[in-house]
């Protein structure tokens, strides 16, 4: 008996009214420069914006206006 | 350290959308690995540095992840030393090594060689798991094919 092929195989990619919507807000700018570079600069382009990320997240707050 | 130790896996979710040229940050790295004797025994010896442990459990508990646990369970949320881990005997939609391995691609990086999930299955495993909070990393998806030449 033939295997059966993996299930997600057959999931559609037809439009969905919801992903259509987000589409929207889709910066396609960044999409355009990322497809500019390769793999390898790709994922450390990521990781640098995540530690970043992180080291905002552990910021304090030095001073406020109010 | 998983391609130094020769694990066959296959890269999948954010930083398969991350080589694909997403521009969302992920923090976990999500794999499906091929579930043979040698390649469970190649991922446990190559994972045991990192101290792996259940993501959410609490401190103290005696998990050890050596072949035995890993040919026991199937999927596993893990902590480890150089971030959290995501191992996958089966991705939601019937996404094992094997049925995957036909829909990705080898990928340069950094010098080494990795299979990474192509992004038009990256997007039906997407959709096949369902998740409301997916319907965002979908759209840029869909966003980044219609973008590629």
């Amino acid at each position: 008996m033939e295997p059966r092929p993996p299930a997600f195989l057959s999931v559609s990619l037809d439009p969905s009214p919801a992903i259509e919507a987000y589409k929207r807000d889709v910066d396609r700018t960044l999409l355009r420069e990322n497809l500019r570079l390769t793999t390898t600069e790709r994922i450390r382009k990521m990781i640098a914006a995540l530690r970043f990320a992180e080291t905002v997240r552990h910021s304090r707050v030095k001073a406020s206006p109010t | 350290m998983l391609t130094h130790a020769r694990v066959e896996f296959i890269v999948i979710g954010g930083f398969a959308a991350t080589a694909h040229g997403s521009a969302h940050i992920t923090v976990d790295l999500d794999i499906v690995y091929r579930r043979t004797d040698a390649n469970v025994d190649r991922l446990a010896r190559a994972l045991e540095p990192l101290s792996p442990y259940l993501r959410g459990a609490p401190p103290g508990l005696p998990f050890h992840l050596d072949p035995d646990t890993i040919h026991r369970g199937l999927n596993f949320t893990l902590v480890t030393q150089a971030g959290d881990l995501d191992l996958m005997g089966e991705a939601t939609g019937g996404g094992t090594y094997e049925a995957l391995l036909p829909y990705s691609e080898l990928r340069d990086v950094a010098g080494l060689e990795c299979w990474f999930v192509n992004l038009q299955t990256l997007i039906r495993l997407k959709r096949a798991a369902g998740r409301p909070k997916d319907l965002e990393r979908i759209a840029e998806l869909e966003a980044l094919r219609q973008e590629e030449p």
